[in-house]
């Protein structure tokens, strides 16, 4: 696939993206290499691999980390009540290591996300997502799938990919992740947008809101993000939730009313609100009641 | 394939400066890299840059030692040009400069002997440093005939702080660092310097490292083993599930004890501003200590009430309330108090972290108190905000280093540091 394909194709999605993405991608995907995706809660960092499954026509596979996560849950398990029930209706039987192998055979394999992926016929996007809220235990269990795109089980052996996934793993930065991990992913930091590009979302996520109240929530959104007092910046997810909020309720224009009104939309606690709160009185009392939003 | 030998010469040259700015870049990173150029050719530059930067940056802060080191290697036709003639522009302002400076040492040599190091330094000093020593000298210029030895002394000494002065600009290393991104310039910069805006931007970041650092922690005290007792109620639970068959056992973890943690904190007028930050950074660790009790001392010393530390934002007035800000420093006092107070706030659980500057009144008896406080506590650590090249000029700073562990604290960054290692 040459560069100008993927981006027909990523044209074709409702997914906002710059050049400098297209060629992260564009370069991750030619590689072959896991792309580690990282930046703040919110800004579509788990899009992308919805989109990229979207664009290359591949299935989505994902998996959500989570602390405790293990190869149990991300991999593979053995189904514990077929092979117990297997072996009480074959008791009788002569042939012991016959069945002893037949347990650890592919009818009592639970597949699990990463062994689906590897495993699949046709080539899918890996979302391995949240990687910083898993263990390092588990981050260390999955250098073996990201460079070589194989997984050991002590039971059957290493198991080799039949097609390669595109894996996409997505961090918060909640923790640091080893070197180890970083070195085998190509890398991408998504920052939040800036005024267009949250304008652009807006006409495209929100194509039914009015284009001056879009441009006045982008603005405002920006300013809140810009406002250093502010301790949790609004995501993207928050602008969309926050312009589909005041179009619900009929709302033309964004005045310090409407503001007041649709504010637990866009911000997430209350020091924040209060924040926003006192700057708005104070810049109510600047402009002696002639401001509009 | 003749193609990506020649990109391959050409990157490898590259991978050995971003070895050099301190990236990890393998062999592989390089044939990829050349593998991409083939794709994409060397056409438009920012596709140049981008692409490369996937592979070889493996994070924000190295992205940006990237884009530098970057931008400086493959220079555009342009960027020679205009580079040349800054470089051209920047010598001419030099010559002019020395020149000037070379007429006002002139004037300054009849009056001071200068050795030729001295003269060096004044030549490259900035315009306003020499205005500043220049005035020095018109203002005790009567002092000359009185005592001319005394005089040329004073003189040498002002001479020295200046050039100290112009050196500490130089290595503050956060000036760089704040162009390519201002977060990691705010780490970078000494913690008495932030202005009064920066500070809202300090503590959100305090609040972002902090949450990093407990992450670091907690996935630390998960790791530490799993070997304890077996867990009967558990793996019998869990063995429902297949029939009864134990197939699986769950182990109870070691239970890690964290230790009591004890701040004595140094509130005299030089060291509030850095003692907020250090008692805010520390508050937000849940994960460094199962308990503290904070003590505020300069020539007393009180302990600070749990619930008002939780507001940081009230540091301040607490402080202020309590009667000790701005006054002298007694360190063998605090330490006293600390050591004699019953029932015992100091015991072999407990890390004892002071957070000070040093400098005390009779630095001799503060010595005798810290030894006794060391034996009384498990772990003893002392978090200096005065930046560590600057140690060697402070003699109590040698004295103390000889009792206890000092962690240099000048920096959030190096805060940040000394917290992991509580």
């Amino acid at each position: 696939m040459t560069l100008d394909e993927l981006k027909s194709r990523l044209d074709e999605t409702s997914y906002v993206y710059d050049e400098n993405m297209l060629t992260t991608l564009f370069v991750a995907l030619t590689l072959g290499r896991p792309l580690l995706i990282e930046g703040a809660a919110g800004v579509g960092k788990t899009e992308v691999a919805k989109v990229m499954a979207h664009a290359l026509g591949r299935d989505l596979v994902r998996l959500q980390c989570y602390e405790g996560l293990d190869e149990s849950k991300a991999l593979y398990e053995w189904n514990y009540q077929k092979q117990l029930l297997t072996i009480q209706v074959d008791q009788g039987r002569e042939d012991r290591q016959e069945l002893t192998k037949s347990l650890f055979s592919d009818e009592y394999l639970l597949e699990r996300p990463l062994l689906k992926s590897i495993r699949s016929e046709q080539p899918v996007v890996l979302l391995i997502d949240e990687i910083d809220k898993a263990d390092e235990e588990f981050e260390a269990f999955l250098l073996e799938l990201l460079s070589e795109t194989q997984v050991t089980i002590p039971e059957i052996g290493t198991i080799r990919a039949k097609t390669t996934p595109f894996v996409i793993l997505t961090s918060n930065r909640a923790r640091p992740l080893s070197e180890a991990l970083r070195r085998r992913c190509a890398y991408m930091h998504i920052d939040y947008p800036d005024m267009d590009k949250e304008l652009a979302i807006l006409r495209k996520k929100l194509p039914h809101v009015d284009d001056r109240l879009a441009a006045q929530v982008a603005l405002a959104v920006q300013k809140l993000r810009a406002t250093e007092a502010i301790l949790k910046k609004p995501s993207i997810a928050e602008t969309l939730d926050w312009a589909a909020a005041l179009d619900a309720l009929g709302i033309a224009e964004l005045t310090p009313e409407a503001i007041r009104k649709t504010a637990g939309f866009v911000l997430k606690n209350n020091e924040d609100l209060l924040t926003l709160a006192e700057e708005q009185q104070e810049h109510c009392g600047a402009c002696q009641g002639h401001c509009h939003g | 394939m003749a193609d990506t030998e020649v990109y391959l010469e050409k990157l490898s040259a590259f991978a050995r400066i971003l070895r050099m700015e301190g990236l990890s870049v393998s062999p592989r990173d390089t044939e990829d890299a050349a593998a991409i150029l083939t794709r994409l050719g060397f056409e438009d530059r920012e596709t140049v840059k981008t692409a490369l930067m996937t592979v070889y940056a493996k994070s924000r802060e190295e992205q940006l030692k990237f884009s530098s080191a970057f931008d400086g290697f493959f220079l555009s036709e342009e960027a020679i040009r205009a580079q040349a003639r800054q470089r051209a522009e920047q010598e001419r302002q030099r010559q002019e400069q020395m020149e000037q400076a070379g007429e006002e040492l002139e004037q300054i040599g009849e009056r001071v002997r200068l050795d030729e190091q001295e003269r060096q330094s004044y030549r490259e000093l900035p315009q306003e440093a020499r205005q500043k020593l220049q005035d020095f000298l018109n203002r005790y210029k009567g002092n000359v005939d009185r005592s001319p030895q005394l005089y040329s002394e004073f003189i040498h000494s002002v001479f020295a702080k200046t050039m100290m002065e112009q050196q500490m600009l130089l290595e503050n290393a956060g000036v760089g660092a704040e162009e390519l991104d201002p977060e990691l310039g705010l780490l970078c910069r000494d913690i008495g310097a932030f202005r009064d805006s920066e500070i809202p931007k300090a503590i959100a970041l305090i609040q972002n490292v902090a949450r990093q650092i407990n992450g670091e922690l907690s996935a630390k005290r998960r790791g530490q083993g799993s070997s304890g007792k077996l867990d009967f109620r558990r793996t019998i639970r869990g063995s429902l599930s297949s029939g009864g068959s134990l197939h699986r056992l769950y182990f109870r973890k070691p239970r890690t004890r964290k230790r009591k943690l004890v701040i004595l904190c140094d509130v005299s007028g030089s060291m509030v501003q850095f003692s907020e930050f250090a008692l805010r950074f520390i508050q937000s660790l849940n994960q460094v200590a199962e308990s503290s009790r904070t003590f505020l001392f300069s020539e007393t010393i009180v302990e600070a009430d749990p619930f008002q530390l939780q507001n940081m934002d009230r540091f301040r007035d607490t402080v202020r309330a309590s009667g000790i800000y701005g006054r002298g420093t007694d360190l063998g006092l605090a330490l006293r108090h600390l050591c004699d107070t019953r029932p015992p706030v100091l015991n072999q659980n407990t890390t004892l972290l002071i957070l000070s500057d040093t400098k005390t009144v009779d630095t001799a008896r503060a010595l005798l108190w810290l030894q006794e406080a060391k034996r009384q506590s498990g772990k003893l650590l002392w978090l200096n905000p005065i930046p560590e090249r600057n140690w060697k000029y402070i003699k109590s700073v040698g004295a103390v280093q000889s009792i206890v562990p000092m962690i240099p604290c000048s920096t959030l960054g190096e805060l940040a540091a000394a917290c992991r290692r509580l």
